[in-house]
């Protein structure tokens, strides 16, 4: 069937952080399970491509994404009933987990369907998820969106190849963590601050 | 038990006592509610399910009844119900019991754990009920217009339209159908896998004879429901197919949402934009997306030297035609900003004098707006007086056709919610070249390649339905599989709908005539998404 483009992502001299398949066990029969999800290292050139914020200001990703607090980025489009509605509200618990550190991060989703997803419609979806001022969705033309999504190496074709894959960078020029399946909010906080420590302390130690 | 009350939960998320269905999804620690939380969002409307990501990452099976209850000893040897790519068969039979506790417990009939995206829903045991009847009966109904050896479908053309047109859009259908039909190859033999044969009859595809019954609708616009139902009952149709309107295409549309009938891509000046509305699929908005267009134009000064909004607006148009919808959109868009918009609606009958006369109530500082078909822009004379920004409507005006004196030329800006025509040459070659080989003359170009289009998505969404004859899903598979088709795309430089859209055309561009003469155009803008 589909399977001859795989996912892999491109690992650059990194090791992969480790697959994390999470699995309570229990006595009981069948316990819930915590998220599927498979976490890799990987570094990406942030593309040079023009894209508009959800304010309707049009911006540089580069500028955006490199004003030096750390990322987590996903891939989104609001008319997704499926997979994008958990995608975000796990970005929006994510940031209510964060509390006070709020302030210092920096919340992106890129819509991987500019054309339906204009200003007035992005603004309405963040508001939904109680986007606060960190929190950022940015729609453009169909070819910057592309370029984005090449980059980043989710784009499979058209929308239906659309995966939940979240990315988290602690700082400009630091590799991405890159984070396949359905992550829950707990361990996204959990690998936010420990991308965060290790990369205070790779600073520290220059 | 409430009448509705399953379906309510299922398409709503709304509880029978009113409250908002709620579900929670345990691993994440994360509650959904009301619409979000409602069954459609995932599993759709047709209960067939849906998928998302290039390897199946997430498969969301099918739920529609046959698919939780058929028994699994009846697939082993031979699978019976029609082939879902990603159905979910290795588990036994649900019944009520374990289906409700699926529902609220998350397990699968086995007790295996369901998948971290379904969430766990509290409902009381009259709701479950509720729900389970709804499931129960989705789809156990037979289609209308399916017999084992026909597939019917039917064009729906209004009074009001242009014969010449009708004559033209029908050449191109009546050819795409005779095509179809040229080799009915039967009923495929029922594909066997070795061993298990897992996919053996659900694979089965039978080849239908397409019938197409042409509808024409007559006298006033009250009455044409009336007629449609009519219709419907004398030649039960699957769906309906391209189309014609002229200036009112509501009751059509409202008669697909009423009947739950596919109407794919009709050729509409002005389509109804009801985003609630499930069952008609749209090219694009037409002249209301021109609305949006020039709106965005005038709002950010894109008319002028200066980049400064417009201070007023006159608009001209045919009460009653296309146009007026598209004016009433204008204001609407333009009334936020503080801009003032003056509407000048012809009289009936008024000719060229009545044409002048609305267009000399423009003063110099307007943008004057043209919603006007091809015989009133030939009226327009002069152009002394005019503004110096004018904006017509492609659509209406007949693109790089509409007759405009010369000297308007110079000063108009058309919308042009189409492919450029020096950049759609490949986009309509096909289409051109399957109408020369079979001798149909193009008479309208845009027109007769649209239904062309229109008549190859319904062909490449039947196969990719395999027997799966279900309404609601023709339309899934049309939402999730038109950004597939990258070339044959006719008039638009790309189709683009997902679950949940219903027009695959989004955008367009402002263009000029390049000269005094003839019907070359200059783009003063990129495609614009309005």
């Amino acid at each position: 069937m589909l399977r001859l483009l795989g996912v892999a992502a491109p690992l650059i001299g990194l090791a992969a952080v480790g697959a994390a398949f999470s699995q309570e066990s229990s006595e009981q029969s069948a316990p819930p399970r915590a998220s599927h999800s498979f976490m890799s290292s990987a570094q990406y050139t942030v593309p040079d491509v023009r894209l508009v914020r959800d304010d309707g200001k049009a911006v540089a990703l580069p500028e955006e994404m490199n004003d030096g607090r750390p990322v987590v980025l996903n891939f989104i489009y609001t008319t997704c009933s499926t997979i994008c509605p958990l995608m975000s509200q796990t970005l929006a618990q994510f940031d209510h987990e964060l509390g006070a550190d709020r302030g210092r991060v920096h919340l992106m989703s890129i819509s991987i369907d500019p054309e339906e997803d204009t200003v007035a419609r992005l603004h309405a979806y963040a508001q939904k998820f109680h986007a606060g001022p960190e929190w950022q969705h940015y729609t453009g033309t169909a070819q910057a969106s592309l370029t984005a999504q090449r980059a980043f190496n989710v784009w499979r074709g058209d929308k239906m190849g659309h995966s939940s894959v979240t990315f988290v960078r602690a700082a400009p020029g630091t590799p991405w963590l890159r984070i396949e399946g359905f992550v829950t909010p707990g361990e996204l906080l959990q690998q936010y601050h420990h991308l965060l420590e290790q990369s205070g302390a790779t600073v520290a130690t220059r | 038990m409430q009448p509705g009350a399953g379906e309510s939960i299922y398409l709503r998320g709304v509880l029978p006592s009113g409250a908002p269905l709620e579900g929670k999804r345990q691993a994440a620690g994360l509650t959904t509610t009301g619409a979000d939380a409602a069954c459609v969002g995932c599993h759709q409307r047709s209960g067939l399910g849906t998928y998302e990501g290039y390897n199946f990452d997430v498969t969301i099976p099918p739920i529609a009844g046959p698919y939780l209850f058929h028994s699994r000893e009846a697939h082993t040897q031979e699978a019976v119900l029609p082939y879902v790519p990603w159905m979910h068969s290795n588990r036994d039979p649900y019944t009520d019991a374990t289906l409700a506790r699926a529902i609220r417990e998350g397990l699968d009939s086995q007790g295996r754990p369901l998948s971290a995206l379904m969430p766990r829903f509290a409902l009381s045991d009259a709701d479950m009920d509720a729900l389970i009847e709804y499931l129960k009966q989705l789809g156990s109904h037979p289609a209308p217009g399916v017999s084992e050896r026909e597939l019917h479908f039917a064009t729906v053309i209004t009074p009001d339209a242009d014969p010449a047109r009708r004559k033209a859009m029908l050449d191109v259908m009546d050819h795409y159908f005779a095509d179809k039909n040229l080799f009915p190859i039967g009923n495929s033999l029922p594909l066997r896998t070795s061993g298990h044969g897992q996919q053996a009859k659900s694979m089965f595809m039978s080849h239908r004879l397409w019938r197409l019954h042409v509808w024409d609708l007559t006298g006033a616009a009250s009455t044409w429901g009336a007629q449609l139902d009519a219709h419907m009952e004398r030649e039960p149709v699957f769906a309906l197919v391209s189309g014609l309107g002229g200036n009112n295409w509501a009751p059509v549309h409202q008669f697909c949402q009423r009947r739950q009938l596919p109407c794919l891509f009709p050729n509409v000046d002005a389509p109804l934009d009801n985003s609630h509305d499930f069952y008609p699929l749209y090219f694009s908005r037409g002249v209301l997306l021109e609305a949006d267009l020039i709106a965005r134009q005038i709002a950010y000064g894109a008319h002028a030297a200066s980049a400064a909004p417009a201070a007023s607006v006159l608009q001209v148009y045919r009460p009653g035609d296309g146009g007026e919808a598209a004016a009433l959109a204008l204001a609407a868009a333009l009334k936020p900003l503080g801009i003032p918009v003056r509407n000048q609606p012809l009289a009936p009958a008024s000719g060229a004098k009545g044409v002048r006369e609305a267009v000399g109530q423009a003063q110099k500082s307007d943008v004057l707006v043209l919603w006007l078909r091809p015989a009133d822009l030939a009226d327009l004379g002069d152009a002394a007086a005019a503004p110096a920004v004018v904006y017509t409507s492609g659509v209406m005006g007949g693109l790089e056709q509409a007759p405009l004196p010369a000297a308007w030329r110079s000063r108009v800006r058309m919308t042009y919610p189409y492919e450029l025509p020096e950049k759609r040459e490949l986009r309509v070659k096909y289409a051109l070249s399957w109408f020369s080989i079979r001798h149909i003359p193009v008479v309208d170009e845009p027109l007769q390649v649209n239904t062309y289009i229109a008549c190859g998505l319904l062909a490449e969404t039947l196969s990719h339905m395999a027997d799966n004859l279900v309404q609601p899903f023709m339309i899934e598979m049309l939402q999730t599989s038109a950004e597939r088709r990258l070339i044959n795309t006719g008039y638009y430089p790309h189709l683009v709908l997902a679950l949940n859209q219903h027009f695959a055309s989004k955008g367009g561009y402002i263009v000029h005539f390049a000269r005094p003469e003839g019907a070359q155009l200059v783009a003063d803008s990129d495609w614009i998404v309005p």
